[in-house]
């Protein structure tokens, strides 16, 4: 089943362009990451999404109901995780937990559980908070009710690696539930880590979208060696780069075959490595600037 | 559905936040207020003495303030002092700056994002910010009234206390229309300062436009655009007399800008700046 469905999402502010003919889907139960440099429309798409912005042309559908029209019926099962969080000053965390619990009007379910990995000092007035405090407290209350979906704008900016591991243990449980999540990021080893499926935006445009696995499969291996022959001796596919005595290159056939054809060779050192999506996104914004 | 999401509004759960928000303010501005109309009202025995000595002239000078030929009398000078200039302008102000740092202090310091990611409309944030206001005045209001009169008796000077309460009454209408320009510009404009000083600009714009009507016949009409022109607290207050119509105005003034304010903030973006 498809949560988000969006068709030809098109926002500019002005003349200016936000994002220009979105084309994309998000199934129920997966983790999909919204992948791009600052300023390419990762949070135009996702406040688009939510009805704070206006799309200028387009439209697009969150668990079947239209965003211009149901709103408020699809936030009742969307959460969100603002990117540059900031939460009343003046109220307490307690405070304002309780506040917001009173204004989605349902159980808690998970309160207890998140305030247990997520421990911010609730009797403190939010003001005091670090940066990371507060990212906690944005993580609690979108994640309390147990919604359907959680649509989150850079989550873990602030988040200290343990927290930041601590979120993806919850996020991927969450998964397991059956739960759906898109998240935007700019940190690639977390999409690489949590993703199912992600979208590279560029510019405000779709460059791609699939899956993590295959996107990373296709790419093949990268292979690193280091041969006692000179380096300019060797024999392999064209893009060969050499850097300090490295030979490198990426390599996409079967690995059986490169491993017969680097016996020719005296070879000092090896290393094989997956493609990682950093090199995959560098691929998308190449020649980019 | 429908009983659902009128279920949610009547809990005006941002409504009582929005008061609790306030109290601190509230509080204080109550205390203010009591205590300037234990200043003005206390002050009219000793300005009787010298009130003697004041030129004619000097009053036909101050003609913009309405009322102010009988600022001898202890109504006249209540009128003049407290109910013209601290409480419609000077009061005006106050609440109005508050109104429209509403929800331009929410945007300018992006806690809307995270409001708004509840199931709450737009037009209900808008409604419910309103309302949240409303204590706020009442409490001044008739904390002010009730001083006046326990000032009036101590001082044992006559005073109609139904006319005063009708006056107060008949604030309400005032305030609420004060209330709903501030929240019209609070949702257009997105910096809280901008806001409120546009909100204080207006509000003095119609005292200046209303003064000129007063002062110069020519510009009469010039009035009609102000809010003061339809609550004269000095007709009330002497003579028990009520403009209806003004309050039916000041009344449609409210709506109007409630209206608008739902309709622009329903459709403008929210963006991140």
């Amino acid at each position: 089943m498809d949560v988000i469905v969006t068709k030809d999402l098109t926002k500019y502010y002005g003349k200016i362009k936000g994002i220009e003919s979105l084309n994309f889907t998000v199934k129920k139960g997966e983790v999909f990451g919204f992948l791009g440099p600052n300023g390419a429309g990762k949070t135009t798409t996702i406040r688009t999404l939510l009805g704070y912005l206006q799309p200028t042309r387009g439209s697009a559908t969150i668990f079947g109901k239209n965003i211009e029209e149901n709103i408020v019926e699809i936030k009742r099962e969307v959460a969100y995780i603002p990117g540059d969080l900031n939460i009343y000053g003046h109220l307490t965390g307690e405070q304002f937990l309780d506040y917001f619990a009173a204004l989605r009007n349902r159980e808690m379910t998970l309160l207890d559980e998140l305030l247990k990995i997520f421990e911010v000092p609730l009797d403190r007035k939010v003001k005091g908070y670090s940066k990371g405090m507060k990212q906690k407290l944005g993580i609690i209350q979108a994640f309390m009710d147990d919604p359907e979906m959680v649509i989150m704008d850079e989550p873990t900016a602030g988040l200290d690696p343990l927290l930041q591991q601590k979120f993806y243990d919850f996020i991927l449980k969450q998964k397991k539930k059956g739960k759906t999540m898109l998240f935007s990021s700019h940190i690639l080893s977390e999409v690489d880590k949590i993703c199912d499926r992600v979208g590279i935006i560029r510019n405000g445009e779709l460059v791609a979208l699939e899956d993590v696995e295959t996107l990373k499969h296709k790419r093949g291996k990268k292979i690193r060696l280091k041969i006692k022959e000179k380096p300019e001796t060797f024999k392999g596919p064209k893009d060969i780069k050499i850097k300090n005595g490295w030979i490198e290159f990426i390599f996409t056939d079967n690995i059986d075959q490169l491993i017969k054809k680097l016996s020719k060779y005296t070879i000092l050192d090896l290393e094989i490595n997956d493609f990682a999506l950093e090199d995959i996104f560098i691929h998308y914004y190449e020649g980019q600037k | 559905m429908k009983i659902d999401s009128l279920n949610q509004f009547f809990r005006l759960k941002i409504a009582i936040q929005t008061m609790k928000d306030n109290w601190k303010i509230s509080l204080i501005l109550t205390l203010l207020y009591m205590g300037m109309a234990v200043m003005y009202a206390g002050m009219y025995p000793a300005f009787k003495e010298i009130m003697a000595d004041i030129a004619p002239g000097f009053m036909e000078t101050m003609g913009f303030i309405p009322g102010i030929e009988d600022m001898a009398s202890y109504v006249g000078f209540l009128n003049a002092e407290m109910y013209q200039m601290f409480w419609m302008l000077i009061l005006g102000i106050i609440i109005g700056f508050i109104a429209a740092s509403m929800i331009s202090k929410e945007i300018e310091g992006k806690t809307i994002d995270i409001l708004m990611s509840n199931p709450i409309s737009r037009k209900q944030i808008v409604i419910e910010k309103y309302l949240g206001l409303i204590p706020m005045f009442l409490l001044i209001n008739f904390a002010t009234m009730f001083t006046i009169m326990g000032i009036t008796v101590a001082i044992n000077e006559e005073l109609n206390f139904s006319y005063l309460f009708i006056t107060h009454i008949v604030s309400i209408p005032y305030f609420l229309a004060v209330i709903g320009i501030g929240l019209l510009i609070s949702v257009i404009i997105d910096e809280k300062m901008k806001a409120s000083i546009v909100m204080i600009a207006v509000l003095v714009g119609m005292f200046v436009f209303r003064s000129i009507s007063l002062m110069i016949p020519d510009y009469e009409n010039l009035g009609l655009v102000s809010i003061n022109n339809y609550f004269n607290p000095y007709e009330i207050l002497k003579y028990g007399e009520v403009d209806t119509i003004g309050i039916v105005v000041l009344i449609l003034i409210t709506i109007f800008s409630l209206i608008a304010a739902m309709i622009y903030f329903e459709h403008r973006d929210i963006a991140v700046t």
